[in-house]
């Protein structure tokens, strides 16, 4: 009985899913409303975007990587496919052209990072810019409005399957898949084995080049996708959709236990992260604290999710993601 | 061996050269006076902390909440003149904010050994937070004339703005503690190698914590330079400004990997960036325009030395044969 308990606590997940769970009792008894239904559901429904994408981000930052330009890339597949579909397009062919966005950006970056061997820091930063410059160039003044917006995609923005938002739905599944993908195919391990040790995995033979390129086409592609669903929460798409979430992506995996030393973590415990980090947020508002504490709040949630990584693992040694993987 | 080596960083010092000139020979208005003064206002506080960010960069650490140390002490020397304190007083307030914004970095990297990409993205977001529940949803605007005028005005006689006193000097100090003092030196070794370092007998943790203070500090000069050119403190001031300083000190020269660099080529690529950024809107370009060359340059900073590297490497493995 104790080992299970012991190897409970070894999983990197059980730690960070207990603290929401206390969060949520704690806020819950504090105030009632918000074990009520639409407490759950503004949780789910705001962190969906968010999920989906630190699940998209785990692949990379696992790999000892990072991909900054998703916040860039999702706002502008948002809004191509509400422009694609407001000249009548299918939605299929707005879906499409969301994906080729973001698999195109995935290709760029994963070239640049894996075959020039560029410090994916610096790429990624650079196609953020480059991708909300053109995006901004693009979009102008344009607004989608809710008249542009797919039906479909406007009727998943709105609607519930047994309570739980369509958003949400989507992203547990895709954390399902990742996980899934994750744990069990080769050339998913051999991200956690590039990002452990990149000059090792080289030497055992392990494409390390093709497996970064990859990763990062796969991050891309979802981000582009991703854009359907930011269409779908907000029902309107501009030139500063997206702006600004690839921080907050990256705070949800590293609060999820995907360390930025790379070797580690899980999609799961990425969503899980996303999720205690909205429900704090929105704990907080129901417990009366102001809203203006909240970021401040979220900021040292996130140092303190670190430190205690840092106080119960001793195995990662710091290292600097920024170095090149020579 | 004596030869002339092209670096990256008298790159940028040419690339600045040309721009200039084409500037001035072929954008109208790009030449005057008024407009000189106003790039050196745009680029004070991005020049103020990019200073500071080399050598934490070329140490092998980085810091993303200088935008945020920024504004939090923008926001303190708001509320506590809102709340009589005299402003110069404040001022000093928001300059020990800064100091402390930077300490906290630095602890937490040194000390409890955690990564400072992590730490400082969890520091954004706290000091950003802090300004937000120091400021609320109410800007402080009434500031003195006597302070404010700093903010937008000329050294008398001259059309150089007051900021530009703090850049000389400040870039004078950075770039003789750099590249003539042992402190710089060490630096630099610890982003070639800190195992080494350490082992050479160099305070590798001391040394970083002293590095993220300084950051935390000039993030804090930033931040009164910052509230003086727009006499306001607002809880949003500054957003996105982090990224702006990284790719200016990328662009610089400064390698990502850490133990390359020079102060000069961060300022030559702060000016270039004012330079271009004039540049495009005295010619009607739009914002976005310049986001777009901003990402182009980041990126040619790094593909360049990396295909030269490769070029090099193919030459010795031909010579080889």
């Amino acid at each position: 009985m104790i080992s299970i308990v012991q190897r409970a606590f070894k999983v990197r997940e059980v730690p960070v899913f207990l603290a929401l769970v206390l969060v949520i009792l704690i806020t819950g008894f504090a105030n009632p409303r918000f074990f009520s239904i639409s407490g759950v559901q503004d949780i789910t429904l705001g962190v969906a975007v968010i999920a989906i994408l630190s699940v998209a981000q785990s692949f990379v930052i696992v790999m000892r990587h990072i991909d900054l330009s998703v916040g860039s890339t999702i706002g502008f597949s948002a809004f191509l496919i509400g422009i694609e579909s407001s000249k009548g397009a299918p939605l299929w062919w707005c879906l499409t052209v969301g994906l080729l966005l973001g698999i195109g950006v995935g290709v760029l970056n994963g070239f640049m990072v894996a075959y020039l061997k560029l410090p994916s820091l610096v790429v990624t930063l650079s196609s953020l810019y480059i991708v909300r410059g053109v995006f901004n160039e693009v979009a102008g003044g344009t607004t989608i409005t809710n008249t542009d917006v797919p039906s479909f995609i406007s009727f998943l923005g709105r609607n519930y399957f047994l309570g739980i938002p369509y958003l949400f739905l989507i992203a547990l599944v895709l954390m399902i898949a990742g996980g899934l993908v994750m744990r069990h195919l080769r050339w998913a391990r051999d991200l956690y084995a590039i990002g452990s040790n990149p000059p090792a995995s080289a030497l055992v033979g392990i494409p390390v080049a093709r497996r970064i390129f990859t990763a990062f086409v796969i991050t891309g592609g979802i981000s582009g996708l991703a854009g359907a669903v930011l269409l779908a929460r907000f029902n309107t798409a501009a030139a500063n959709s997206g702006l600004g979430l690839e921080l907050n992506v990256v705070a949800a995996c590293v609060v999820g236990g995907v360390a930025i030393a790379g070797g580690v973590g899980t999609p799961y415990g990425a969503v899980i992260g996303a999720v205690l980090l909205q429900a704090i947020t929105l704990a907080l508002g129901a417990l009366g604290v102001p809203q203006f504490w909240q970021q401040a709040v979220n900021g040292i949630l996130l140092i303190s999710a670190i430190s205690l990584d840092r106080y119960l693992s001793s195995r990662v040694k710091p290292t600097q993601i920024m170095r090149v993987n020579a | 061996m004596n030869r002339f080596s092209f670096t990256w960083d008298k790159g940028v010092a040419l690339l600045l050269v040309v721009v200039t000139v084409v500037g001035s020979f072929g954008v109208p208005y790009f030449g005057t006076t008024d407009n000189i003064s106003f790039i050196l206002q745009d680029i004070g506080e991005i020049a103020l902390i990019a200073y500071a960010m080399s050598y934490l960069i070329i140490a092998g650490e980085i810091d993303l909440s200088v935008a945020s140390a920024l504004n939090l002490s923008s926001a303190t020397i708001g509320v506590l003149f809102k709340n009589g304190v005299p402003f110069g007083w404040a001022v000093v307030g928001g300059l020990i904010t800064g100091l402390v914004c930077g300490l906290i970095n630095g602890f937490l990297v040194t000390v409890v050994g955690l990564q400072s990409l992590a730490v400082t993205i969890g520091t954004l977001a706290l000091y950003r937070g802090l300004c937000f529940a120091l400021l609320g949803n109410n800007p402080v605007n009434q500031m003195p004339d006597s302070w404010t005028s700093l903010g937008y005005s000329n050294i008398p006689g001259t059309f150089f703005p007051y900021v530009s006193i703090l850049l000389v000097v400040f870039g004078a100090i950075f770039w003789i503690v750099l590249h003539y003092t042992p402190f710089g030196r060490r630096v630099i070794a610890i982003g070639i190698n800190p195992e080494a370092a350490k082992f050479s007998g160099i305070p590798v943790a001391r040394t970083k914590l002293a590095l993220f203070a300084a950051t935390g500090l000039m993030s804090g000069v930033a931040g009164v330079v910052y509230t003086l050119r727009f006499a306001s403190a607002s809880p949003d001031g500054a957003v996105g400004y982090e990224l702006a300083v990284i790719a200016a000190v990328l662009f610089g020269g400064v390698s990502i990997a850490g133990g390359v660099g020079t102060l000069w080529g961060v300022l030559a690529s702060v000016l270039v960036l004012g330079v271009v950024r004039s540049v495009l809107q005295l010619s009607n370009f739009s914002a976005n325009a310049l986001l777009i060359v901003s990402g182009a340059l980041l990126l040619i900073s790094v593909v360049f030395p990396r295909a030269s590297e490769l070029i090099r490497a193919g030459k010795k493995a031909k010579s080889s044969n």
